[in-house]
């Protein structure tokens, strides 16, 4: 239902639109919906750029041997309003990200949800150009 | 003998805005919005400075859906189901924990491609936590109040053109700086395009001095110097993408004409929608209406691009505890670069499949 509502929104907004269709975080232009991932790693660092802050994680895979992947979070001036801040991840922190990967292959994911070793849940994904949060 | 003055100036100044609060829909001001009609900076003018946002207008379509007709608000159960809405928006943004989704992880268990979430074509399945929601539910039924349908006008044919050259670039997978918009190049989201509420980043900073009023706002970071003597405009051969405006003062109204576009942006989020012409003409009203909220209106007058002028009105609101953040882009930026990837991706993958 909810995915319905998104594309309504996102239908809407097309007609309007004149500009190229491909804002700078279209889900669909940089990941593969067909490459959905879990990682399990420990904070390097996080990028607070726009349009999307970027954490840098190193996962380590059974042999032992270390990838550094990067997972695509939102935008920083949204994720300090939600009271995100930079102490929020600090490097060292073991996080579980959920996503999809790069259509290039490369080691970089959208990162969907984030959880913290407490449990606690962080969405970070990205979310459509001015789209109406509350659906309608 | 002042106070009599005074209070009946009051009064021939609200008096004077009656007939715009017949065409302007009328706000509901916050439980602690107390009419400041007449607050002054120290040398007299109208005082509109402050922090303000637009977040409230979050949910209303900038055109009307046709089932409403000429109506502009909405009745009272409409309004309820906007309500529950905007709590629901307000709590999946603030306690996401209550929000168990995991399509990543569905997927995965279910085996990758045959539940692939469906999406549009910039979002993802999930909604991010750090979007924005309104505070208090709108009880507009668009954004646009002239026309009376609450839709645009109809387009000139220059105008259609226009919409038509734009349409046709829909899909085509970037694939060089220039396939992005001016906003996602971090050029500016143009007048319109920077109070429009988007997903995040609706904050404007109004700061007045004498003869002078700028306004800046947090996405992209665009600030307009106002001149309030009513000056004339820059020369034609001189245009932006902000135009040039020039203000004065309408009783407590802040009315201000906005010229010289160069014809990059469109009135619409982001900037976005159909470039207006290098003819357009904004005029804007800022109205402070209580403490803690100033009412907007913007007319769109571009013969060039559309058969009528139009308008579009909302209050944006003050919000305790609310500021604006530096917006600094193209700092790093890696969204361009990656998407360009995706395409060299995508071109190696099909042509690959060619040959096979």
């Amino acid at each position: 239902m909810r995915t319905r509502i998104w594309i309504a929104i996102l239908g809407a907004g097309l007609l309007l639109t004149a500009a190229p269709v491909w804002a700078h975080h279209a889900f669909a232009a940089e990941f593969d919906v067909n490459k959905p991932l879990i990682l399990k790693g420990t904070v390097t660092k996080m990028e607070w750029i726009n349009p999307h802050a970027w954490i840098h994680i190193d996962v380590k895979d059974a042999d032992g041997k270390v990838t550094s992947w990067m997972i695509e979070a939102g935008a920083p001036n949204g994720l300090l309003r939600r009271g995100f801040t930079k102490a929020s991840l600090l490097p060292g922190t073991d996080i579980v990200v959920e996503g999809w990967q790069a259509k290039d292959g490369s080691f970089r994911a959208n990162g969907s949800n984030i959880t913290l070793p407490d449990g606690k849940k962080l969405f970070v994904g990205s979310q459509g150009t001015g789209a109406p949060v509350d659906g309608k | 003998m002042d106070k009599r003055i005074f209070a009946l100036s009051s009064f021939v100044v609200l008096a004077a805005a009656l007939p715009l609060a017949a065409q302007t829909p009328a706000l509901k001001p916050a439980s602690n919005g107390k009419s400041v009609a007449v607050a002054k900076t120290p040398w007299g003018d109208p005082d509109l400075q402050g922090t303000w946002t637009s977040d409230d207008t979050l949910g209303v379509p900038m055109e009307r859906d046709k089932k409403y007709g000429d109506r502009l608000y909405l009745t009272e159960d409409e309004l309820k189901d906007r309500e529950k809405r905007v709590e629901q928006s307000k709590q999946r943004i603030e306690n996401p924990s209550s929000d168990n989704h995991s399509p990543a992880k569905a997927q995965l268990d279910a085996g990758a491609a045959a539940t692939a979430p469906a999406r549009g074509v910039d979002s993802a399945p999930v909604p991010g936590q750090f979007g924005e929601y309104a505070r208090r539910a709108s009880k507009q039924t668009s954004q646009i109040v002239e026309p009376a349908d609450g839709r645009l006008p109809p387009l000139t044919a220059e105008g259609q053109k226009k919409q038509e050259a734009a349409r046709a670039l829909r899909g085509k997978a970037p694939s060089t700086w220039t396939d992005w918009s001016i906003y996602d190049r971090c050029i500016s989201r143009g007048v319109a395009g920077s109070i429009l509420p988007v997903v995040y980043g609706n904050g404007l900073e109004i700061v007045q001095t004498p003869g002078y009023v700028a306004i800046r706002y947090e996405m992209v970071h665009d600030t307009r110097i106002i001149p309030t003597d009513g000056r004339a405009h820059l020369p034609s051969s001189v245009r932006s993408y902000m135009g040039d405006p020039v203000g004065h003062w309408e009783g407590n109204t802040l009315v201000v004409e906005t010229t010289n576009f160069n014809g990059a942006l469109g009135i619409g989020p982001n900037g976005g929608g159909i470039p207006g012409s290098t003819d357009m003409k904004l005029t804007e009203r800022f109205t402070r209406v209580a403490d803690n909220t100033v009412n907007y209106e913007l007319t769109v007058d571009d013969p060039k691009t559309y058969t009528a002028p139009w308008k579009i009105a909302f209050p944006i609101t003050h919000e305790p505890g609310y500021q604006i953040f530096e917006y600094a882009c193209h700092e790093g930026n890696n969204a361009m670069r990656n998407m360009i990837t995706g395409t060299l991706a995508d071109e190696a993958k099909a042509a690959a499949a060619k040959k096979n």
